[in-house]
């Protein structure tokens, strides 16, 4: 049914988005990045796919600067891609821009608490979670302020709203701000997906939820992990997870109790695609600890972290194989943000030398 | 979801009329066999025309195309070519990032046309079967069966090109953004288009068989 | 010692004889041990060179694993964490103590790095993804950091000595021209010990005098003695620090 009537407002957003995935980099075109000798060849490499933006660039320029230009491209696209938008796609895309959002707030939270000069915290903030009206929040001078403006002037009150008091800004640490913000967003977006009757029972919906079922997962799994070792309790960790997910319940729950890398083997254990993770990432046998990612002193397989990423490609991958779906935008988005990543990575490893661990990138087109 | 108003809505209207007349005491004026035999073979006749080529119209077009608001010049030149359906929106966009699609798709459009013509044609052999014919004449059992005769070819006619336009339309958005990302794909999807495109052929030629033993409106 | 240009005109007696005899004796004590001393230095010093080499080569290496560490985060976390880690350190974790190490006399400044124990300001750092790469990247610093300590302090050392030894070596080449300054030197400070001598003889003439009078008038005397006092204070420190620095010459 959705092919009657997405493309009246939606058909010439989805061309277009489809037309910027498919400019996305090859395993061809990273296959020629990674024989770069310098990063000026690799500006050459990228010239046919990013042009214009990287055109300004000085002479060698450094990894961040590359990889800033490369944002501003993504950026470009998205705005136009939003402006073009109408109706649900609009929300959904806004959507979209709440996880950067949450990550600005975050910032400009821990800027508040400490008295950092605020027009230095507007510019470290993700363009894709700019709001019109972030400036205001710098106005804020103390905590309960800033929690009153954040309310009153942000998409995210209710992700606020009902878990977090202004006394929480002041007294928790702000990753737990942040990922408390972040499950609330991810459950409203799930929400949002499933309900909203220009989505429910269309692709988008089916395939939203399988992603965001898998951040869900990724995330709690994540932050149980890396939660060993530090003073983040086991009740305040099970506040983290989102109520959603292949894991949840049962798997969630395992996981709220796990008290090492086992633990947390065993919790995944009913969903085999962690699972297989798990074993690949040779995480099952306990033996090094959560330190066991590939690094430059670690091993040369794959970390989970690294198998996480390669789920997320392929599901985005995935989306497109389904027409008439909203889910491409965001999986263009994921796409295109792997690929900074990428080109960040190989980047850095012919500027620091390190070609041996150049072919770490995540390709999969 | 926006048709099942429609369909709610004309549901609650019939009802509410004829529960007024069950109750009013006009129970008996509820006659399907008068109503039939009242109502003019012509009313049938140029009614079938209408929904013919109407609904053939309906599908090739299905909705007209809204130029969006931000598009860069080379896409409004593809908007004036052809505002058609769901292909069209999808060629626009497919288009902008791979312009080489433009006059290839144009192949999807001209199906979704065809549709239109089918239509067309009908309404034309079907209204070369009307005659002017005065008073009680009209009322023989050959006006009658060339008036529902027409009414149900031409909504055999519209109907299955209301259904092969949108399977057409829907077949030629995939092809156009098929081909924008692998021109090797686009004969592979032209072949299935032409699939759905030959439904709208089978109407057609049904609604020929039913109209042609229909003999014109005569005295 | 000297060539035969310039040698030194020295009056045939007896007594220059036993002088420069004695004068030669001094310059050859002298000479060995500002020698042993900057043997003891310079092989210190080459140690260090040596350790310098070691922790410049390491410190290339371990710099570039962090850094590479960093763009391992950078790829996890997928922005930049480096405003987040710098809000939430509240205290520092890795600390350093001075102590000083004695080698030959000189005095060596060593830095010495511990960690705090229970300091985990951004533990929670990349809680959401990326975790595990923050903590690791922060032992990686710890390494680099440390090595940047140990090679500050070989390289201060290392500064240090350089400065003693070029001292050391030139005062052992110069110690002939300076010996004819300390024997000019010398002639002054014994016309200074017999001033000296006679002073004290005049002071305890005066005491003995003063200490008579104090019987018979205190009040009379006191002034006078106050002046004399101050005086004969203010010649001995003069003498008191010239002979230190005599003593450190011979």
């Amino acid at each position: 049914m959705e092919g009657l009537f997405f493309n009246v407002n939606n058909g010439y957003i989805e061309g277009i988005v489809r037309g910027y995935r498919n400019g996305l980099l090859t395993s061809q075109n990273y296959n020629n990045l990674i024989q770069c000798e310098t990063i000026d060849d690799l500006k050459l490499q990228l010239g046919p796919a990013y042009g214009d933006f990287l055109a300004s660039l000085p002479p060698n320029p450094s990894t961040s600067t590359l990889a800033a230009k490369t944002t501003d491209k993504l950026i470009s696209e998205f705005r136009y891609v939003r402006a073009n938008a109408v109706g649900a796609l609009a929300k959904f895309m806004d959507y979209l821009t709440y996880g950067y959002m949450i990550d600005n707030v975050a910032l400009l939270i821990t800027g508040t608490l400490h008295e950092r000069d605020t027009r230095e915290l507007l510019e470290r903030c993700h363009p894709l979670g700019w709001f019109e009206t972030m400036p205001v929040l710098c106005v804020a001078t103390n905590i309960e302020e800033l929690y009153n403006s954040v309310l009153i002037e942000t998409p995210l009150a209710p992700y606020f709203k009902g878990s977090l008091s202004h006394q929480d800004l002041d007294e928790l640490n702000i990753e737990i701000v942040r990922n408390t913000l972040y499950k609330n967003y991810l459950e409203d977006f799930h929400n949002f997906v499933n309900t909203d009757p220009a989505m429910s029972g269309t692709p988008t919906a089916e395939v939203m939820t399988e992603i965001l079922e898998f951040e869900a997962d990724r995330r709690a799994i994540n932050i149980t992990l890396n939660s060993f070792g530090t003073d983040l309790s086991k009740a305040d960790r099970k506040k983290l997870y989102p109520a959603f997910g292949r894991l949840y319940p049962e798997g969630s729950y395992m996981l709220s109790r796990a008290d090492d890398i086992e633990g947390v083997r065993l919790a995944v254990e009913g969903v085999n695609d962690y699972k297989t993770y798990f074993d690949a990432a040779g995480m099952g046998q306990s033996s090094s600890g959560a330190g066991n990612m590939s690094g430059g002193t670690g091993g040369e397989g794959k970390s989970l972290e690294d198998m996480f990423y390669q789920k997320e490609m392929e599901i985005s991958k995935g989306a497109f194989t389904r027409q008439f779906t909203f889910a491409i935008v965001y999986a263009w988005v994921k796409l295109r943000e792997q690929e900074i990543r990428n080109i960040t990575w190989i980047a850095e490893c012919i500027a620091q030398n390190q070609k041996e661990r150049i072919g770490n990138y995540i390709s999969v087109f | 979801m926006s048709l099942s108003y429609g369909i709610g809505g004309a549901a609650s209207t019939l009802a509410v009329v004829g529960a007024y007349m069950l109750f009013t005491g006009d129970g008996e004026a509820f006659n399907v066999g008068q109503f039939l035999e009242d109502v003019s073979p012509y009313a049938w006749a140029d009614m079938g025309i209408g929904l013919c080529i109407g609904l053939s119209v309906v599908g090739a077009a299905w909705y007209n195309f809204h130029p969006p608001p931000h598009s860069p010049p080379k896409v409004i030149k593809l908007t004036k070519s052809r505002g058609i359906l769901i292909t069209g929106s999808s060629i626009i966009g497919g288009g902008v990032r791979a312009p080489r699609i433009r006059t290839k798709n144009l192949i999807s459009i001209i199906f979704c046309e065809v549709v239109a013509i089918y239509g067309v044609i009908m309404s034309i052999v079907f209204s070369s079967k009307l005659n002017l014919v005065e008073g009680e004449a009209l009322y023989s059992g050959n006006n009658y069966y060339t008036g529902y005769a027409l009414f149900w070819a031409g909504l055999t006619v519209g109907m299955c090109n209301l259904i092969c336009g949108i399977s057409v339309g829907i077949n030629g958005s995939g092809a156009a953004l098929a081909d924008a990302a692998d021109p090797s794909l686009f004969v592979k999807i032209l072949v299935i288009e032409i699939f759905s495109s030959v439904l709208g052929l089978f109407g057609l030629i049904i609604g020929l068989l039913v109209s042609s033993k229909a003999a014109d409106f005569s005295d | 010692m000297s060539g035969a240009g310039n040698r030194e005109a020295v009056f045939p007696t007896r007594q220059s004889l036993g002088l420069m005899k004695a004068k030669l004796k001094g310059a050859q004590t002298g000479h060995d041990l500002l020698k042993r001393k900057s043997e003891a230095l310079t092989k210190r010093f080459r140690e260090i060179t040596r350790r310098i080499d070691e922790a410049k080569r390491k410190m290339g290496r371990v710099m570039q694993i962090a850094a590479f560490s960093l763009a391992e985060v950078t790829y996890a976390v997928g922005g930049d964490i480096g405003y987040q880690v710098q809000e939430s350190a509240k205290s520092a974790r890795f600390r350093i103590r001075t102590k000083q190490e004695n080698v030959s006399g000189v005095l060596l400044p060593a830095f010495e790095s511990y960690n705090t124990d229970g300091n985990n300001d951004f533990g929670l750092t990349g809680l959401g993804k990326g975790g595990q790469q923050v903590q690791r990247c922060r032992e990686t610093y710890a390494r680099a950091v440390e090595t940047l300590v140990e090679l500050a302090s070989l390289q201060t050392a290392f500064v240090i000595l350089d400065e003693v030894i070029k001292v050391v070596n030139r005062r052992d080449i110069n110690s002939e021209l300076d010996e004819l300054d300390r024997e000019e030197f010398f002639r002054l400070k014994k016309v200074q010990n017999k001033k000296q001598r006679d002073t004290a003889a005049q002071d305890a003439e005066m005491k003995l005098k003063r200490e008579a009078a104090e019987k018979a008038d205190e009040a009379e005397v006191k002034v006078e003695s106050d002046k004399k006092n101050a005086s004969g204070g203010g010649e001995s420190a003069d003498i008191l620090g010239e002979q230190e620095d005599a003593d450190v010459i011979f």
